[in-house]
């Protein structure tokens, strides 16, 4: 019987891989003992063991068959179906937004997101949003120029 | 008493300057304004306003984040009671009565009780943290190397193992955290460690940056992919906020009993609001008699009463280790004790004497705060509700937005970018599978400081391990971690076999 692998399996298997990852990288850094024999490979070594541990003890227990649901986490409810597209919808602005803000300023990339970020909430007014994120960046690139902060702007001072 | 005269003679003078004053009325207003906005919790509200105090002198950026910190606990509790969406764990026992409360029509003195407790709470603990802070810094600095690294292992085996459902998932968000934490640049040996070859990863990963992608971007995308049907409903404020006779009789001893647990819960390293807010509620339901019994679980006002008074007591509570052991507890004092690096001020037994007018400052506008909230909040809380009426679009929208300006405010470069967008996909994670945060963070922070504490008793002894048993504190301390890891799964199997 081939049983499919959950979520919480998936994510055990990350923290290993991790893990891993991280004992691999350990070995590039210099060995030098520092005082008392501890050196900077030390701690990693210790975290990442018990990262893997945490990982292998996940994973046992995500396998395991679940026992008899206890009554306090029922209260919940069933936890609705996932909305990939949301999900895509929402990455695509940030990572858009990280490309764009040294091209085309705070104020244009933050109004795209936070336009982006409503879309990813299924909002029903697109006009309303696209005002009302540019009226609030707009505003916050103001509030925090005033503050010192230097911001990316596409016309300096303005935008 | 030598703390009352520097109170006085320090503390107040610097808070009640008007800049300062300003500062306070900047943070409280801000805190609660960004702590009333619904999933928003107080952690997220101080990292949100991080880069606010970027331009501003020390004494007066603490005080406004302490105020920003308070704020977001009141403003929390409005939105627990009007919203049933708690923003943090110290909140959720407010929502179980408040929200019935407010169902019933008696918004009002939910939020009254829940205000003039914190109040109460807020004022006795900063009492307490008055009187008790120097003794404590005192004895903090006999403590050396080998007892603080012990005392920072017990802090790391309380909010992972005793937090949450489940100590597997809570040890696996602090090892998390602990490796995040190995990034960057190790200060005794200089050596770069898990940079893979990107500059920008030498400074080490920023706090600010950890904060808002796991609370901000992993709760806007969780919400994106899982939440986009729910409906919440906002209960209105009919008639009067105040509270009746009945219910200041009804509500003067619990704020008592709350301040009472929850203070000590605050001050130990087994940090958090979450269990001594359940513990307040119990005791409630439990001294509860007759038909105010039966009232829990529909709108009892006892159980928003104390457990707001003991969220706050244990929020004050946590200012005791963070500033006199230097040691966060919660996710907000993580925060905190980055503010206080942001300015290369290591909080610590020695705050008190380099830094008296700050420390005293910081404590005496505490006070002020608590005056300030409780106007802000009480014939104010109007405005507040307003805030509840943002279209959450375009509220999530505005939480990312400032999210992001903070972390590229900290070196203008789009990695960080990258960073808060890659840790906002480990917080949706974390989100989905009920994985403790604040583990995490705690570990990222604390972790560094402990790596350092554990190399020096190591140099100092030689490279004798056995030190950490032999030297009679820091055994008993280790004995106590032992027993907080142990004790609670033999006490379930007892029960499990009882049971059957």
């Amino acid at each position: 019987m081939i049983r499919r692998v959950n979520g919480e399996q998936w994510l055990a298997v990350a923290v290993i891989v991790l893990g891993l990852i991280m004992a691999w990288q350990i070995t590039a850094i210099p060995a030098d003992a520092g005082y008392a024999g501890i050196g900077p490979r030390f701690f990693p070594t210790l975290i990442v063991t018990g990262l893997v541990m945490c990982g292998g003890i996940l994973l046992l227990q995500s396998s395991k068959p679940p026992a008899a649901p206890s009554t306090e986490e029922e209260n919940e409810g069933p936890r609705a179906d996932a909305d990939w597209s949301q999900f895509v919808l929402l990455s695509g602005s940030l990572l858009a937004h990280m490309a764009l803000i040294g091209l085309i300023g705070f104020t244009l990339a933050g109004t795209m997101l936070c336009f982006g970020v409503c879309r990813a909430l299924a909002s029903t007014r697109p006009w309303r949003d696209a005002l009302l994120s540019f009226l609030l960046v707009f505003g916050l690139f103001h509030l925090f120029a005033w503050l010192g902060l230097n911001l990316p702007a596409l016309i300096p001072g303005v935008l | 008493m030598e703390s009352l005269h520097a109170l006085f003679s320090l503390g107040f003078a610097t808070a009640l300057t008007p800049s300062n004053l300003m500062w306070a009325l900047v943070g409280c207003t801000l805190g609660t304004a960004i702590g009333v906005l619904p999933g928003v919790g107080p952690a997220v509200t101080v990292a949100l306003l991080l880069p606010v105090t970027h331009s501003i002198e020390p004494t007066g950026a603490l005080i406004m984040l302490a105020g920003v910190y308070y704020g977001a606990m009141f403003g929390g509790s409005t939105t627990s009671i009007l919203l049933n969406t708690p923003g943090e764990a110290g909140s959720i026992v407010s929502a179980l009565e408040g929200n019935k409360m407010a169902r019933r029509g008696r918004a009002g003195p939910a939020l009254s009780t829940a205000a003039i407790g914190s109040f109460i709470a807020g004022s006795i603990a900063t009492v307490l943290l008055t009187l008790l802070a120097p003794l404590a810094a005192s004895m903090a600095l006999k403590l050396g190397p080998v007892e603080n690294f012990s005392l920072m292992v017990l802090t790391f085996a309380a909010v992972s193992a005793v937090l949450g459902n489940s100590p597997s998932k809570g040890m696996t968000a602090l090892f998390f955290g602990l490796a995040l934490g190995l990034i960057g640049i190790e200060e005794q040996s200089g050596q770069a460690r898990f940079t893979f070859g990107q500059l920008p990863l030498i400074d080490g990963i920023d706090i600010v940056v950890v904060a808002m992608g796991l609370f901000a971007i992993g709760e806007t995308l969780y919400t994106a992919t899982y939440e986009n049907n729910s409906q919440t409903r906002l209960e209105t404020v009919k008639g009067s906020v105040w509270m009746s006779k009945s219910d200041w009789q009804r509500s003067w001893k619990p704020w008592l009993r709350g301040t009472a647990i929850g203070f000590p819960f605050g001050t130990i390293p087994a940090g958090g609001t979450e269990m001594p807010t359940f513990l307040s509620y119990s005791v409630e339901k439990k001294l509860a008699k007759g038909q105010r019994g039966q009232e829990f679980g529909h709108g009892a006002i006892e159980g928003v009463a104390g457990p707001e008074a003991a969220n706050n007591a244990a929020v004050t509570g946590t200012l005791v280790p963070l500033l006199t052991l230097g040691i966060p507890t919660s996710a907000t004092a993580a925060i905190m004790l980055s503010a206080f690096q942001q300015y290369n001020i290591v909080p610590g037994p020695l705050l008190f004497d380099s830094y008296p007018e700050l420390v005293w400052g910081l404590i005496a506008s505490l006070y002020i705060g608590n005056v300030m909230l409780l106007v802000l909040n009480l014939p104010l809380v109007g405005l507040w509700v307003q805030l509840l009426k943002i279209p959450r679009p375009l509220l999530y929208g505005g939480i990312v937005v400032l999210a992001t300006m903070g972390a590229y405010a900290l070196r203008q470069s789009w990695f960080d970018l990258l960073l808060l967008y890659l840790i906002g996909l480990v917080g949706f994670a974390m989100r989905r599978f009920d994985f403790p945060v604040v583990p995490l963070i705690v570990g990222l922070i604390v972790g560094p400081m402990a790596e350092k504490q554990f190399r020096r008793a190591m140099a100092i002894n030689e490279g004798d391990a056995s030190v950490f048993f032999t030297q009679p504190v820091s055994l008993a301390i280790l004995c106590v971690t032992a027993a907080i890891i142990l004790i609670p799964p033999l006490l379930r199997r007892r029960q499990a076999l009882l049971a059957n």
